[in-house]
């Protein structure tokens, strides 16, 4: 639905719609090409040629075609797995955080005492800085930590791990990690959808003898759906970012067992040295990401416009 | 609907719910109040023996540890905590404002146009550790590498697509025949925008800034990797204890990290109500 421009008050005072509508638009658009746009060109030049901070100007740098992004599709193995692993972690993570966070919104759709402390509390873990989060569960997870000390309680010494030591674990620390932080954000959201789904049909639909199966999918699910789709639109986009924990927590360690898509490109940039190489992975995964996300949007495109609830 | 009670099963579902939840704040609160004796005690201590506000001593003035033997903090943290005060402060008010006239502008006079969600969304998508490389490479050539402006065009343009969408959201919610009103008393556009939107949507605005403000705080990469010697802020100082010190100051790096949090989950409870609305850039109102 596109509005209609305020109409030319009948005093036509002052300037067009259209010099307004730059006015206050230009410095956004400004600082997005200065600051966005222009670094990707950058990155996207960069990524066909060879260049790396010894070769002198990037203008000087040998123009390879398609070299690095072949070489990272065929032979790069640990970019291949970076890639398997963060889709890997991303989908059980968006799973979990999902049903977590269903269950509860749905818990608080009854009534009890300590409500309103209750929904904090269960917020709280999303406003913790993703480095802070990431540095309290490396402590929790030391071998000496506490999640150990639970563990020996309940199961006996044999149950405590080594967290950090071999990539299962680790991964499994990674993904508990990320869990924790962000069940509160699908909490949120679907508490929020749940809230707005219209009472009068729900009830006509019970009158009517409808079962509570059936209002949950044919009344209660037409609302949500676009706003579940939402949700796992906005996680989609960060989890495929995991950076900041895995770094507090792992490093991408033992070995490159828990590295992050993300986590490669930082190494390959700033430990390697190979910009150029990391600069083409950094748009095969955009690329790769855009079509997943496009195929999930398409059908809340308008929800996402409006936001009309 | 709204009328049943939670029965026994989902209230005990409820309490573990919340021991999940607050038991790894919990943790580095109580870490950050231990003394050197307990920071790496085996069996974990919980609560400590002696409570003491030495951890947080130690990061202004390195040598407050001196009593308990217990050296290594290399460097304070002050210079962290002001550079993250001041690049956070700054780079917050330029998004606001910016996004402030974008918001206007997009709902006023903007065409919708169908792409748009899916042109912020790619942005938003691309990996930062890639930004950061072709930032590097720029910001070393006009001289922006490990400065407070670098590092705050950055903040800017990172948080621009979340200020000017919630924003937006705001203003689409305020009608139009407010405006509408205050031109026909003959005021031009742009005064009626400045004298009439902007106070109207006051309290978007404050939310608006404090989530901001929760990003700039929070960003950790691009601080990473723009700062060498000259600029610092909380999350790079923290990454940089836990490195350097191998994990046995724990007491000092957990109380950085409280430093750090405490503005935060202040500042999310205050506005835990626009909380979704920024998160889904405007789409989720609550």
């Amino acid at each position: 639905m596109t509005q209609a421009a305020i109409s030319t008050s009948p005093t036509r005072k002052g300037l067009s719609n259209k010099t307004i509508a730059r006015i206050f638009t230009v410095p956004g658009q400004v600082v997005s090409l200065l600051v966005l746009v222009m670094p990707l060109l950058v990155a996207l030049y960069m990524s066909f040629t060879d260049w790396s901070p010894t070769r002198g100007s990037l203008f000087d740098a040998g123009f390879v075609g398609f070299d690095n992004y072949s070489e990272l599709l065929i032979w790069d193995t640990r970019f291949i797995y970076a890639v398997i692993r963060t889709f890997l972690i991303s989908t059980i993570c968006l799973s979990l955080e999902f049903s977590f966070g269903l269950g509860l919104a749905v818990l608080f759709m009854r009534k009890f005492r300590g409500k309103s402390f209750f929904f904090s509390a269960f917020l709280t873990p999303m406003m913790i800085l993703p480095v802070v989060v990431g540095y309290i569960f490396w402590m929790l997870f030391q071998s000496n930590g506490p999640i150990n000390q639970v563990l020996e309680l309940a199961f006996g010494a044999e149950a405590m791990m080594e967290w950090f030591k071999s990539a299962p674990p680790a991964i499994f620390a990674v993904i508990i990690t990320e869990v924790w932080h962000w069940t509160p954000l699908f909490f949120l959201i679907l508490l929020s959808g749940l809230n707005s789904v219209p009472e009068n049909p729900v009830r006509a639909a019970v009158i009517l003898g409808a079962n509570p199966r059936q209002v949950f999918w044919r009344v209660v699910m037409p609302t949500l759906k676009p706003v579940i789709i939402v949700a796992f639109v906005i996680r989609a986009m960060e989890v495929i970012k995991l950076f900041d924990e895995v770094f507090m927590l792992t490093r991408g360690g033992p070995g490159s067992s828990t590295e992050t898509i993300s986590l490669y490109i930082y190494k390959l940039a700033f430990n390697d040295f190979q910009l150029a190489y990391g600069a083409a992975a950094a748009f095969l995964v955009l690329v790769g990401s855009l079509l997943l996300v496009h195929m999930l949007l398409a059908p809340v495109r308008d929800q996402l416009l409006e936001g009309d609830k | 609907m709204m009328t049943k009670k939670l029965s026994p099963l989902q209230t005990v579902i409820m309490g573990i719910a919340l021991i999940l939840v607050l038991f790894p704040v919990f943790w580095i609160l109580m870490t950050a109040i231990k003394p050197p004796t307990d920071w790496n005690a085996s069996p974990a201590i919980w609560v400590p023996s002696e409570p003491t506000l030495v951890n947080f001593q130690t990061l202004f003035d390195p040598d407050a540890l001196g009593k308990y033997g217990v050296g290594g903090v290399s460097q304070p943290a002050t210079k962290a905590v002001f550079g993250s005060i001041l690049a956070t402060f700054i780079a917050t008010t330029l998004s606001v404002v910016i996004g402030l006239f974008s918001a206007i502008g997009i709902s006023r006079y903007g065409n919708n146009s169908k792409s748009t969600p899916l042109i912020i969304l790619s942005g938003r998508m691309f990996p930062p550790a890639a930004i950061a490389v072709p930032f590097v490479i720029i910001f070393s050539n006009i001289g922006l590498i490990d400065s407070y402006t670098g590092l705050i065009a950055i903040y800017v343009a990172v948080t621009l697509p979340f200020s000017t969408w919630m924003l937006k959201s705001f203003v689409d919610d305020l009608p139009r025949e407010i405006e509408e009103a205050a031109m026909i008393d003959g005021r031009s556009k742009l005064m009626a925008h400045l004298t009439v939107t902007i106070p109207l949507i006051k309290g978007g605005l404050f939310a608006t800034t404090m989530f901001i403000f929760i990003l700039n705080w929070s960003e950790f990469m691009f601080a990473l990797v723009l700062s060498y010697t000259n600029v610092s802020t909380i999350p790079v100082q923290l990454a940089k204890y836990v490195t350097a010190t191998a994990g046995t100051l724990y007491g000092v790096q957990a109380a950085l990290a409280v430093l750090a949090m405490i503005p935060l989950v202040i500042v999310g409870y205050l506005i835990q109500g626009h909380l979704a609305r920024g998160m889904t850039f405007g789409a989720i109102k609550q």
